[in-house]
């Protein structure tokens, strides 16, 4: 990893229990370094990422938020990631409205099998919000 | 709030990028009382030792252990609080291995990483609260509907090991399709020979007290969850006593009127009180209420009057009734019927004569059929030539694009008893691909091949064939511009779910596929399972399979009744699951709509929504959903998950 730069984005990224996180940990059998900016919270399923815990990461200084969820059809719970999608949809249209650009809230796909997939994702996640710059709340100016 | 903070070197794995200097440090500056621990290898057996050790001498409020991921080693650790006398869902697990350590490149940025995610975790685990298992009696007992090879198995080994089984079966005889077989592949053995001791054992055997069999009866209703089932059975009058009926026959003879056999594809009659075909087992004949003349007024009672076994035998009067039985598992082994040939344009079924889709020549090739297992014409010839088209039907994006898997085999197998029957008539296969999966149906098709008198012809598309018939009855059967005469034309069509297989998925709320097979909980790791907890998919009800698959997955579905419920003892469930809180709960529905597991109901008397904690698989979609915040997704509750975050972003 490269030196420490002025900016170091922080991301609180949601990982499901069941395909991402497990994906989270085969990178972790590879041993391959990626950027340590995303600080990881295991839920049993991305369905359970409430809006209010994104709004929340960002009130409380997350620069960038990252959902990881199974595959479509793959959900351990059948359908819980398909509710993570409507949500997430939902919410970046309300994110935009607070000033919050799209980008700073991804959801993708990592499968318990893609290590290579999930430090690619996260090597993304880290660059664009590294690019947009610390996010600032200005109460209701939005982002500028 | 005493906090315990173990951290596991793992080794060097750990140590190499995490200082636990500098973390013990960083938690010396969190809230509440924190206490540090580093051991080495926690998970192993001195570990886990020295941590119990350090629990039952510290007797922390909480604990987070820092180490690998939960997945590998969470209940390992849970079992550790156990034995400390703590409950173990005040653990909280820190993965800085997988998530961490490994990589992470700079040491420095990695003992930063930990203390965010430590933090996080020691934030957390303040929230979490004692939890514990649920108990619940359950009942042991199976119902199994379908009583073809797959319900019969099914039935009969839990029946051996000496559970209740009600077996429900909607024709009024057991054996399921391949009972109505001649020969079956890829041996040539005898089907009814195959299935005769598996029957009698299902009736007269060893274990038969312990089986319920119902026939003409169909499942109408289904309440409960796993391990406490109520279903409402409804049954038909059969109107001869299986307990006391000796199958003489004597009944039928006398019977004045007849109507077209279903069970012989319509190519006979029937009387009106009748056995299905010869050699049905329950060897008992059935009467049939509405062709009966007592169902027109008449007061006939020829078959009562002439039963040699008395006047308790048959009962004329016998109403349909609606039983109930308590149960803790359900298989279904509802197994498939043919996709309708008529829907083939062009191949003739349903217009031309002497065209026959698969179970129609099957029924025609058995002992019991119709012709007495003659290969005839409609007009009772002998047919010289008989074509076989394959995949009529499957592989086709208009019809069903899945191959079945069985259809090649037992065509071949008609190519075997065709020439032992008719050794100058010659067949054709007309077949897009060939599929003979396994170690014994290669013989059936060296057996074809070197048949002098059968060919074998590829076609692309089954738009590529047409069937058409001249004046003589000779069927013309065109394809790829070369044309061909046959006597007789043989489809066969893919599998489909059996009828009335998408009006019981709807009843139960189970899920189907686009082809209406049942869904299983997943297609390779738990394909016996289907999305209900404790709901069993045996047999083609679920994909086209063929006998010995069917028989497996009965033997399956047994595995998963036999290892989840026995007798006396308790389920337990566990306690990461949703409860709704009733002050909070608006009643609005958006739960249930939002579960995969029906495990939300809804209680009309108090207006409010109810999660049933035995069928809940703790996903927190609904805890999400609630617009009032009234869900606590137990484990995983909203505050718990915004203090992991707060720790992680301080």
């Amino acid at each position: 990893m490269s030196e420490k730069r002025d900016f170091e984005p922080r991301i609180i990224g949601f990982l499901c229990n069941w395909c991402s996180y497990a994906g989270a940990d085969k990178a972790g059998g590879m041993q391959r370094s990626y950027p340590a900016n995303v600080d990881i919270i295991r839920v049993l399923c991305s369905g359970r990422v409430e809006p209010q815990f994104i709004i929340s990461a960002f009130a409380k200084g997350a620069d960038g938020v990252i959902i990881l969820a199974c595959h479509p059809g793959d959900c351990h719970y059948k359908e819980g990631n398909c509710r993570a999608l409507q949500r997430h949809t939902m919410l970046n249209m309300m994110l935009e409205q607070l000033g919050i650009t799209k980008e700073r809230c991804r959801l993708d796909y990592v499968s318990a099998g893609e290590g290579e997939k999930f430090i690619r994702v996260i090597g993304e996640m880290v660059e664009t919000v590294n690019k947009l710059g610390q996010l600032k709340i200005n109460h209701g100016n939005g982002e500028n | 709030m005493k906090i315990g903070v173990y951290f596991c070197n793992c080794g060097t794995n750990i140590a190499d990028k995490v200082n636990s200097d500098l973390v013990a440090e960083a938690v010396k500056t969190f809230p509440d009382h924190h206490y540090f621990v580093v051991l080495d290898f926690i998970c192993s057996e001195d570990g886990r030792l020295q941590f119990e050790e350090s629990l039952k001498g510290e007797q922390p409020d909480r604990v987070v252990v820092a180490a690998c991921s939960p997945r590998d080693h969470e209940n390992t650790f849970r079992r550790c609080l156990i034995n400390a006398g703590i409950n173990p869902y005040l653990l909280q697990m820190v993965n800085i291995r997988e998530q961490i350590a490994w990589v992470t490149e700079s040491p420095v940025v990695a003992t930063e990483k930990a203390v965010r995610a430590i933090r996080g975790s020691a934030n957390r685990v303040v929230l979490q609260k004692p939890l514990e298992k649920k108990q619940l009696e359950v009942s042991s007992d199976a119902l199994i509907i379908g009583a073809g090879p797959a319900g019969m198995k099914a039935a009969l080994s839990l029946a051996e090991a000496g559970r209740k089984v009600t077996l429900v079966e909607r024709t009024p005889f057991i054996g399921g399709l391949p009972v109505r077989f001649e020969d079956l592949f890829p041996a040539m053995e005898c089907a009814p020979c195959m299935l005769e001791p598996l029957m009698a054992d299902l009736l007269h055997g060893d274990y038969a007290e312990n089986i319920e069999l119902m026939t003409m009866s169909e499942l109408v209703e289904l309440t409960g969850f796993y391990g406490n089932f109520i279903a409402k059975i409804h049954r038909k009058p059969r109107h001869v006593s299986l307990h006391d009926c000796i199958g003489c026959g004597e009944c039928i003879e006398v019977c004045p009127v007849s109507v077209s056999n279903e069970f012989n594809s319509n190519a006979c009659m029937r009387k009106a009180i009748d056995f299905a075909f010869t050699g049905v087992l329950p060897n008992a004949p059935s009467l049939m209420e509405d062709i009966c003349i007592r169902s027109k007024g008449d007061e006939c009672r020829l078959c009562k009057d002439v039963c040699p076994m008395g006047e308790d035998v048959i009962d004329l009067d016998e109403v349909a009734s609606v039983v109930e039985r308590r149960f803790g598992s359900l298989i279904l082994a509802t197994g498939a019927s043919l996709y309708d040939t008529s829907q083939l344009s062009g191949l003739g079924m349903g217009t031309l004569p002497d065209v026959y889709d698969s179970m129609q020549f099957e029924r025609m090739l058995s002992s019991t059929g119709p012709t007495g297992g003659e290969i005839l014409t409609a007009d009772g010839r002998s047919p010289e030539s008989i074509a076989i088209v394959h995949c009529a039907g499957s592989l086709d994006e208009e019809h069903k694009p899945y191959c079945s898997g069985i259809c090649c085999q037992y065509a071949l197998k008609f190519n075997h008893l065709i020439s032992e029957k008719l050794p100058n008539t010659s067949v054709t296969h007309y077949y897009r691909e060939l599929v003979l999966p396994g170690k014994e149906a290669h013989a059936m098709f060296e057996y074809a091949v070197n048949n002098k008198n059968s060919t074998m012809r590829r076609y692309l598309r089954l738009s590529d064939i047409a069937v058409s018939c001249d004046e003589d009855r000779k069927l013309h059967i065109d394809c790829s511009g070369e044309r061909a005469f046959s006597d007789m034309v043989i489809l066969c069509p893919p599998l489909v779910p059996a009828e009335g297989s998408s009006e019981l998925a709807k009843m139960l709320d189970l899920g189907c596929d686009s082809f209406g097979f049942f869904s299983e909980l997943h297609g390779r790791i738990d394909s016996t399972q289907s999305t209900i907890k404790g709901i069993y998919l045996a047999g083609a009800c679920h994909e086209p399979m063929d006998i010995k698959h069917s028989i497996l997955e009965g033997m399956a579905a047994v595995g998963y009744s036999l290892a989840g419920l026995q007798p006396g003892r308790i389920v337990e469930t566990e306690p990461t699951t949703a409860e709704i809180d009733e002050s909070g709960c608006a009643g609005c529905h958006l739960c249930i709509s939002v579960c995969p597991y029906r495990a939300i109901s809804f209680d009309a008397e108090k207006n409010i929504s109810r999660v049933n904690a035995v069928l809940c698989h703790g996903c927190g979609t609904c805890v999400a959903a609630c617009p009032a915040a009234a869900i606590v997704g137990h484990g995983f509750t909203s505050e718990q998950i915004m203090a992991e975050i707060e720790g992680a972003l301080k």
